[in-house]
């Protein structure tokens, strides 16, 4: 049988347990088999021939993929990579929900992402440091484009160039790692030197690609800028703000304490419970899974609710949109706010 | 029976929802924390309630199906791998915690609760749940007491079988029995609750558990000290503890520990020292600081000793009980496979014995790492192989076998902490003869006549 997994990675395992109590999906269901360990257990006896792959199907599609399971883990264990690699194993032909293959083919070329763009007024195209380049992103741009524009804004030290594509994170976390690598290879080349973006998802997959050091997520960067803010008032008070931590930044990039910081002098931060838990957003999971996307978030919605916010600021539009909708739907009234927009706020 | 047919009779016991039997599920249950054990199960099941588990024991002992009781499956002794299939009782949805009592500083609990959890929910009443594996964030009350559990603060405070008070199990029979309760002192019948801490899932289900608390203590120190050889690290804990200081925290680590940490944590540790020895103490500041500095002198005197540094603050002292605690991942990294081992000899032996392990591992060309607690004589040894190598696997078997034999040898024993499991129960005989063999068993028949309790195990 060829190899299938990374050998190597999946070695790594010590089958100690210790990602089990991080993992939102074991502590849904205490099922050892939706944990990183029972995964990669699965995932050793497909490797092995004890197990047919189509057994995994289900846990690669219910796991959200947030690898929270890795800061924990004191082996060093890539589950994030792993579990790249079992959905580029079972998500093909028909096993490749209808979703992702329509986000495929909007993201997958020049004029679906030309699309995006139009559709949506978004940050103008400028030549400042060559060496310095503002991402725009694939659906942010079409769903959230005043985040470019207050990116833009902020650091007009950055160059912003139209004509860039998609990262290739949802190729990478959806079954096509190969061509989700290459996409990210071809956005370096388009923005050369340092790449500056407003979604931690795709700052982890870019950097895993391209290099930690030519990938600066936007609270990295500004917290490296000499600024100053002031505190954001509404009706009269200085807002009290809490964080909703982005998965891949946190666990894949180690980025916690910058966004904290930039928050503590816009408003009265306030540290939202297990803020760096996933909201159940998880790139396509909120389309492909939303019984469970909305479970993963029903505590969350709860905890924002007794805090009495007026802003809970994001650092990836996933989680923005996740946020958006299911606050709205629990009627709570805090809104969700990306970090740059909340720091063009607090410029003014 | 088939499987299926099993997971339907089942089902019509304690509902649909609590019981799986899909291939994902039976297979992610074939393994615990042990490496080259495996055994798919027939069906996993989840009881809510000891009425549940009552119901699974009477109709697996009807049925002579044979009952695996797991928690998190963090046990390195393979005593939750399902070898001979049948029902995997899976405890980590009775997780609650149903009492937490100050003045009788107790707390009673179900065994799905985490070890970890239980402590930070009694820290609230400045107490503390002493037993602390490192597995603690993950491996449940159940876990805990079916392995008698020990951890880090062992010489000064014991283990998991200190801590019972009392515990509510269902026998194999299905009668469910409650054994000691809440108090210090109860003499009244044969201690049923320390036989059954340790038991390792043979004779009884635990539904209850009733444990002892202590007060939380204020403040701990830290301090490292290196030695050329690991036998002058040992000789420097003899001369501390009979100077009449009994420490939480005596821990060493050998030169190949060193190593590894040092590659894989950048600590700034001596990677020259034949030994690195963690010393520290907690309780009431002033006393920790005099206790902690009493250490560090009687090191300084020491034979063979390289330096001593007191960690000066908490970041400091958190990077030194990492370095401990991190030996078996940095271990692991070097290699694709790593065996970890849990002998305990009485303190005296432990330089001799070390050395002797040091033999073995020339002798069988295999790399082993030893870190343990120099205070109590548990070591562990940790051989790291290839795994594809099958004879490097074989010869680390040998080696096993070698190292259990030496333990005995030195009137120790083959397992401190981890418990027997299927990995040693070869070498039970060897450590306890075979008339406390025959014993074992016959207890066995008492609580578990159907043979249906983890079978092939203790006892059986």
């Amino acid at each position: 049988m060829s190899e299938k997994f990374s050998q190597d990675k999946l070695d790594r395992c010590i089958s100690c347990g210790y990602c089990l109590p991080a993992c939102p999906t074991y502590q849904l269901t205490g099922a050892e088999e939706s944990s990183p360990r029972g995964r990669i257990t699965l995932m050793r006896a497909v490797q092995s021939g004890k197990l047919e792959p189509e057994n995994l199907l289900a846990e690669s599609g219910f796991c959200l993929g947030c690898r929270a399971c890795e800061p924990v883990c004191p082996a060093g264990v890539e589950y994030g990579v792993l579990l790249e690699e079992a959905r580029e194993i079972l998500w093909q032909g028909k096993n490749r929900p209808l979703i992702i293959r329509g986000l495929f083919l909007i993201v997958g070329n020049k004029l679906g992402m030309k699309l995006l763009g139009l559709l949506s007024p978004m940050a103008k195209e400028r030549k400042s440091n060559p060496e310095l380049h503002l991402m725009l992103g694939c659906f942010e741009r079409r769903l959230y484009p005043d985040v470019s524009k207050a990116a833009a804004k902020l650091a007009p030290e950055v160059s912003v160039c139209k004509e860039q594509g998609c990262c290739g994170a949802l190729h990478a976390h959806n079954g096509e790692l190969e061509k989700g690598k290459e996409m990210a290879r071809q956005l370096g080349e388009q923005l050369p030197g340092t790449i500056i973006t407003t979604a931690g998802g795709c700052a982890a997959h870019l950097s895993s690609v391209i290099g930690r050091d030519r990938v600066k997520e936007f609270s990295e960067y500004w917290s490296t800028k000499e600024s100053s803010v002031s505190k954001v008032q509404n009706n009269g008070h200085t807002i009290r703000v809490g964080l909703q931590d982005s998965c891949h930044l946190r666990n894949g990039m180690g980025v916690t304490q910058e966004p904290r910081e930039i928050l503590k002098q816009l408003g009265d931060y306030v540290e939202i419970p297990n803020a760096g838990g996933c909201c159940g957003a998880a790139g396509s999971y909120s389309l492909l899974q939303k019984p469970n996307s909305r479970k993963v978030v029903s505590q969350k919605v709860k905890d924002i609710a007794a805090l009495n916010l007026d802003y809970v600021a994001t650092v990836n539009p996933g989680c923005t949109r996740q946020l958006v909708t299911e606050l709205r739907r629990a009627k709570v009234k805090t809104k969700v706010i990306h970090l740059a927009e909340l720091v063009a706020m607090g410029i003014k | 029976m088939s499987g299926s047919q099993l997971a339907k009779e089942l089902e019509a016991l304690i509902g649909s929802a609590n019981v799986r039997s899909d291939a994902s599920a039976l297979a992610a249950y074939s393994h615990d924390a042990t490496p080259l054990f495996d055994g798919i199960p027939e069906v996993i099941v989840t009881p809510q309630s000891t009425s549940d588990v009552v119901k699974i024991v009477k109709y697996a002992a009807e049925s002579k199906t044979p009952i695996i009781p797991r928690g998190a499956g963090s046990n390195l002794c393979a005593a939750t791998v399902p070898l001979k299939g049948g029902i995997v009782l899976s405890m980590t949805s009775m997780s609650k915690v149903l009492e937490v009592n100050k003045s009788e500083m107790l707390a009673v609990v179900q065994p799905g609760v985490t070890n970890l959890e239980l402590d930070q929910l009694v820290e609230k009443e400045n107490l503390r749940f002493v037993p602390d594996p490192g597995s603690r964030n993950v491996s449940t009350l159940g876990g805990n007491v079916a392995t008698s559990a020990g951890g880090l603060r062992g010489l000064k405070y014991g283990t998991t079988k200190n801590y019972i008070l009392g515990l509510e199990a269902v026998l194999g029979t299905g009668e469910v029995v409650r054994t000691g309760g809440r108090l210090v002192k109860d003499v009244a019948g044969y201690d049923v609750t320390r036989l059954l801490v340790g038991s390792e899932g043979t004779l009884a289900v635990f539904t209850e558990i009733t444990v002892a608390l202590v007060p939380r203590p204020t403040d701990s120190k830290y301090g490292v000290a290196y030695f050329d050889d690991l036998a002058s690290a040992a000789a420097c804990v003899d001369s501390i503890i009979s100077s009449g200081v009994l420490p939480s925290t005596l821990e060493f680590l050998d030169n190949t520990c060193v190593v590894a940490v040092e590659e894989f944590a950048n600590l700034g540790l001596d990677t020259k020292a034949g030994a690195l020895l963690l010393f520290g103490d907690d309780g009431e500041g002033d006393v920790v600081t005099h206790t902690v500095e009493k250490m560090a002198k009687i090191a300084e005197k020491s034979a063979g000793i390289r330096g001593v540094t007191l960690a000066q603050n908490v970041a400091a002292a958190e990077a030194l009980l990492y370095a401990r605690r991190c030996s078996l991942p940095a271990l692991a990294r070097l290699g694709s496979l790593s065996i970890l081992e849990d002998i305990a000899v009485p303190r005296p032996a432990m330089a001799e014995v070390v050395r002797r392990i040091e033999a073995i591992g020339a002798k069988f060309e295999l790399r082993i790492g030893t870190f343990g607690h120099a205070g109590d004589g548990n070591l562990h040894p940790t051989i790291v192989i290839n795994k594809d190598d099958s004879q490097e696997v074989i010869r680390a078997e040998q080696a096993l076998a070698e190292i259990f034999a030496l333990a005995i040898e030195f009137n120790g024993t083959i397992t401190g902490e981890h418990g027997v499991g299927s990995a040693k129960l070869p070498f039970l005989e060897g450590k306890i003869g075979k008339a406390n063999m025959d014993l074992q068993r016959s207890i066995k028949s008492v609580f578990d006549p159907a043979n249906i309790l983890n079978p092939n195990r203790l006892g059986s």
